[in-house]
């Protein structure tokens, strides 16, 4: 197995203590913390500064920014990975057959993607957040749909190269079938790169989930998610910095530690580095 | 002066709007100087530029510059005369006769004739032009014009709020004769700036005419930048780029008003805002159902939270100073466990209703105040969700469609208590959005409409928000404070609020040079 | 030569499919033309009267290609809240928003190339870690953030630049330069951070290749061998990546266009959306995606020329 190998940098260890560690605030969390402490308000501490009844300090509600952030993480997390899943649902199957069978299906299924590619991600997002209304679930799919392009695009090219690889074609020449060498040749041997876009489409992901929130098109208030929150203190940030950077400083670990994470999976993986190390 | 000794003497002065005065630098008045452009920070995007057919306050408030009305108020709210330099009415109170001031010019260069008058009055009763205030000319048998100068209006029935109605450009609005067609577009008037142009979404230019009947205004130009977003509306206005801005966000007015580079102008009121309840939604068809969403509201708390305690609690939305203002209601106190009962007694138990809050993002607080009522909502076992619209959608789900639930809107000051009650709550009202049907309103606002006496209406519309109060076909909450923050250069801004509180007024404003 | 022949005429084929999935998508936006036109005033009669008359009632198929055919002959429509022709309403908003993408491209890549590359020589140092760790902040914070962060500190603190609002270049150059300033700042800052990763990323690959081991070996110095042999290979991988990020940049200027009340294209696009103008919806998305892939063609051709390899693959 190479992917242990990621973990052997100093960026890759932070990378996958970040990683884990957002995780296990996005499951345990909403367990540990009753979800009404996001959302109760003290109107005596509006945009109250760090204090020992509120260590993160309050937003322009009196809210808990602790609390908001902790359980945020859920909703922001949640909506990236279903997110990113989707497009890896559509997008793996669609970059398998391409890369694979090639020829005219490979054609038709690449300009296809070249032209979905031609249409800004936000862009696309934000269309399908109009046309689907506003809430979770239709965030998800938004998000989802705008991401499928690029991972097609990727797994295409490295089905096209294993495809090519000698002992893929020893496989083919022994007698295998079609699907027995996608799924048992092919598939394992794309999941690195797979999981390397993943981990920095998820970090997309959560940028684009505030993006989306900032137009008031993403999760819907009261619910805390970090990019809602983001959106909310715009109007205070001068006065209340804090507002901003609690969600944001959250915003920036998690993406930081995916980034790291993935950054030291592609050292670890990438082919041409490994040969030439 | 501190603003409550202020406070004291100005409401002696006016009944109607009152301003909390002028703070900020205190350098004395100048001497009014001609020319200049100010740039002012609108917190609202324009629509529509008829007149005729606009309904939305952002447009209105611009276009009060551009347009001018047959009649107008003062600041008690009397009707008195504008563009008709005097008006009588027969003893039958069916004949109106309005005798037209002479030479006002428009801004096509044509001269106002009753010609004029009769054209937009006719459009605005003309069912295909979509006009607002449509129903202002339902009595209307005939409109003759003996005269260039003389209107002569029939009614075939008395209708007591026509004078005061024609007192707002919505309805008393003189267009030229035949220019209905551009009015969309470019709107054109007899006011004291002439547009010039906009781009939708960005900006509005106006520029000076130097015809205007009331004499020149100072201003060779007015520029109004749209600029929703509250913070860069304030930077803009710090950093100079502005010369001053409506709207100042709540919880900076006491900030800017200690500033000592900056001018803050406040009244009251500026509008009024109420929780909406869709009765056509099956819950809310059971007025014990409205009422426990009433008890779950604490309107001081809301006050509080989405609009930093910027305005005044009410359980009427009549104009706080008119006649007509029923002082005796009292808002419902907030009591999560009578909310409770009241939906056990309607037949819904906990976390049995669920309702979708769709409030619009063109008014911030609108969406801190859903989130606020939505803890309370859910503490009383509402499982509760809000949806935010942007305006356009707003206005095509909730207000053409009525496809929501429960919802929550603010309104101009409509002082004119026809204009408020007929239009808001009657079944036939232009405004009414929520499918409200209540016999009892539906009776009393047209019996109003033909009583004469002015005590006479004003105790039917006092019953008329009992009603409303009581069967809680809204829930009415308060009044919202007007602010302007403006450079120490904006000069004669005792003027810009028009008696109504929402509309500005540039005509007797000037920059002084630096 | 038949290299380039073919990407023209695949080009051709891309832009149909980009008009096809425009119409498409527009379509199912919720509320239609004759609603908006109507606004208020709509009653179900005069609606259905109204789309008739619009030709919304003919098939989906006879509509699109009546668009299409429109686009053709030049005859592109009017916005509806614009109450503008919408081709010359484009053009100056793309005019607009190509100044801001410049910019952009251009504060990105004058930091990220030698950030990058500085990194890379470094590679597993502090230098690398801290030029990785300057540039992910960049990335790992929504463009928003840094542009209110931009207004407060520049506009507002400083007082150097304009908060808001857009000049025409035509009108005052210098204005204009002042006004798009820090919206493509706030644009640049997660580009810059983009285009430093892939910098760094090429510039490892390639300073552990063959070549550059005979260069040092020859016993080159090695800032010749870093920037003359190292950075010469790596500059089209990198231009590549930035031609692609024009995609990721007209996304982005939706935000930052609305929040710095820059009237260009992202702007328009926002306001469009938001106020259901359908005909504009269409036309602008069907504009940016053409520019975009426009981009990477150009990109692509460029990168052929200078990689005569690719031709042949």
């Amino acid at each position: 197995m190479k992917v242990p190998a990621a973990f052997r940098s100093t960026k890759g260890i932070a990378g996958v203590i970040v990683v884990v560690a957002v995780l296990a605030v996005a499951v345990f969390a909403p367990l540990l913390i009753p979800a009404d402490w996001a959302t109760r308000m003290d109107m005596r501490a509006r945009l109250s500064p760090p204090t020992w009844a509120h260590p993160l300090g309050t937003d322009q509600l009196g809210r808990d920014l602790m609390f908001r952030v902790l359980l945020g993480a859920q909703t922001s997390i949640f909506i990236a990975s279903a997110a990113v899943l989707m497009s890896i649902v559509i997008g793996l199957p669609l970059g398998l057959v391409s890369g694979y069978v090639g020829r005219t299906t490979d054609n038709v299924l690449m300009r296809l993607v070249d032209t979905l590619l031609s249409f800004p991600a936000l862009l696309l997002a934000l269309t399908i957040s109009a046309i689907l209304g506003p809430n979770l679930q239709n965030t998800i799919i938004a998000i989802g749909i705008a991401f499928t392009p690029f991972l097609a695009r990727i797994i295409r090219g490295e089905a096209l190269r294993v495809a090519q690889m000698p002992y893929v074609e020893a496989a083919r020449t022994a007698g295998n079938s079609d699907l027995r060498l996608i799924t048992l040749h092919i598939l394992p041997n794309i999941m690195p790169a797979v999981i390397v876009q993943s981990t920095i489409s998820l970090a997309f992901a959560i940028l684009a989930e505030a993006g989306l929130s900032f137009l008031g098109l993403g999760t819907q208030p009261p619910d805390a998610s970090w990019g809602l929150m983001i959106q909310a203190s715009r109007d205070y940030l001068d006065r209340a910095p804090w507002t901003a950077l609690v969600p944001g400083t959250a915003v920036a670990v998690t993406v930081l530690g995916l980034n790291m994470f993935g950054d030291a999976l592609r050292d670890a993986l990438d082919p041409r580095a490994r040969g030439a190390a | 002066m501190k603003r409550r000794e202020f406070l004291k003497t100005t409401s002696a002065l006016m009944s109607g709007t009152i301003l909390y005065g002028l703070s900020g630098p205190a350098r004395a008045q100048s001497e009014p100087v001609r020319g200049g452009t100010l740039i002012w920070g609108h917190s609202e995007t324009t629509q529509n530029l008829d007149m005729h057919q606009t309904g939305t306050a952002s447009t209105g408030r611009v276009l009060q510059n551009v347009h001018d009305s047959i009649v107008t108020v003062d600041k008690d709210l009397n009707v008195i005369p504008n563009l008709a330099e005097s008006f009588e009415q027969s003893e039958d109170g069916l004949t109106y006769t309005f005798r037209l001031r002479p030479g006002v010019m428009f801004h096509n260069g044509k001269t106002m004739t009753s010609a004029d008058v009769k054209y937009s009055f006719d459009r605005c009763r003309d069912p295909d032009t979509g006009a607002v205030n449509f129903e202002v000319f339902n009595a209307v048998e005939s409109i003759e014009t003996p005269d260039d100068l003389t209107l002569i209006v029939k009614l075939n029935s008395v209708n007591a709020p026509f004078l005061s109605r024609l007192a707002e450009n919505g309805a008393g609005v003189v267009m030229p004769e035949g220019s209905g067609e551009e009015q969309g577009n470019a709107p054109v008037g007899c006011g004291p700036f002439r547009f010039v142009r906009r781009e939708f979404g960005n900006e509005v230019e106006l520029e000076r005419f130097d015809d205007y009947w009331g004499g020149p205004a100072y201003l060779d130009r007015v520029i109004a930048r749209e600029i929703t977003e509250p913070t860069v509306r304030l930077t803009g206005l710090r950093t100079g780029e502005l010369h001053m801005i409506n709207d100042i966000p709540a919880d900076r007015i006491a900030e800017i008003e200690g500033d000592s580079d900056l001018q803050v102008v406040s009244w009251f009121p500026l509008n009024w805002d109420f929780v909406n309840f869709n009765h056509d939604f099956e819950p809310f068809k059971d007025p014990k159902v409205r009422e426990a969403f009433d008890y779950m509201i604490d309107k001081e708390v809301l006050l509080e939270g989405a609009l930093w305690g910027q305005g005044a609690t009410t359980a009427s939305p009549s104009y706080p100073t008119s006649a007509s203002y029923n002082s005796d209601l009292g808002q419902r106190p907030q009591d999560i466990e009578k909310a409770k009962a009241l939906l056990a007694e309607a037949g819904y138990g906990p976390n049995e209703l669920s309702v979708v809050f769709k409030v619009t993002t063109n008014y911030p607080y609108h969406v801190e105040s859903a989130q606020i009522m939505l803890e309370w909502f859910r503490m009383a076992g509402v499982d509760a969700s809000i949806e935010q619209l942007t305006w356009s959608d707003w206005l095509s789900q909730v207000w053409v469609d009525k496809d929501f639930q429960i919802s929550m809107m603010n309104f101009f000051t409509l002082w004119e208590p026809d204009f408020l009650y007929y239009s808001l709550w009657n079944t036939e009202g232009a405004f009414n959005y929520r499918k409200i049907s209540h016999p009892k309103v539906d009776e009393l606002t047209a019996k109003a409409r033909v009583t004469v006496d002015p005590a006479e209406r004003a105790a039917i519309y006092k019953e008329v928000q009992q009603v409303i109060h009581d069967d809680t076909l809204d829930v009415i909450l308060w009044f919202r404070n007007g602010t302007i923050g403006a450079q120490p250069t904006v000069q004669g801004l005792d003027s810009i609020v028009h008696p109504n509180g929402s509309n500005l007024r540039f005509h007797k404003v000037w920059l002084a040079e630096t | 030569m038949s290299y380039i022949l073919n990407r023209v005429f695949s080009m051709m084929l891309t832009l149909f499919l980009i008009s096809a999935i425009t119409f498409a998508v527009t379509n199912i936006l919720p509320g239609d033309v004759a609603m908006m036109i109507m606004g208020t005033q709509s009653n179900p009669e005069a609606l259905a009267g109204l789309r008739e008359t619009l030709g919304l009632n003919d098939p989906l198929l006879v509509q699109y290609g009546r668009w299409v055919g429109g686009m053709l002959t030049g005859d592109w429509g009017s916005s509806l809240v614009f109450k503008e022709p919408i081709a010359p309403l484009l053009l100056q908003k793309m005019t607009a928003s190509g100044l801001l993408v410049l910019f952009s491209m251009a504060i990105a890549l004058t930091c990220a190339i030698p950030l990058g590359v500085w990194a890379a020589v470094h590679a597993n140092r502090w230098q690398d870690t801290a030029a990785s760790s300057t540039a992910m902040l960049g990335v790992s914070l929504p463009d928003f953030f840094w542009g209110i962060m931009l207004i407060l500190l520049f506009a507002r603190g400083l007082g150097w630049l304009p908060s808001s609002g857009f000049v025409d270049p035509g009108d005052d150059l210098g204005a204009a330069v002042r006004h798009a300033l820090l919206p493509s700042l706030a644009l640049g800052l997660g580009l810059m951070a983009h285009l430093t990763r892939m910098t760094r990323a090429t510039m490892t690959g390639i300073l552990k290749q063959e070549f550059i081991r005979v260069a040092r070996a020859k016993g080159l110095n090695e800032s010749t061998v870093v920037w003359r042999y190292g950075l010469a290979n790596a500059v089209g991988p990198v231009m590549t990546v930035a031609g692609l990020q024009v995609g990721y940049l007209f996304g982005s200027i939706i935000v930052i266009e609305s929040l710095f009340n820059y009237t260009g294209m992202g702007w328009l696009t926002y306001q469009a959306l938001l106020n259901r103008d359908i005909p504009l919806i269409q036309a602008s998305v069907f504009v940016i995606a053409a520019v975009v892939m426009l981009a990477n063609l150009i990109v692509d051709l460029l990168y052929a020329v200078v990689d005569p390899r690719i031709r042949l693959s």
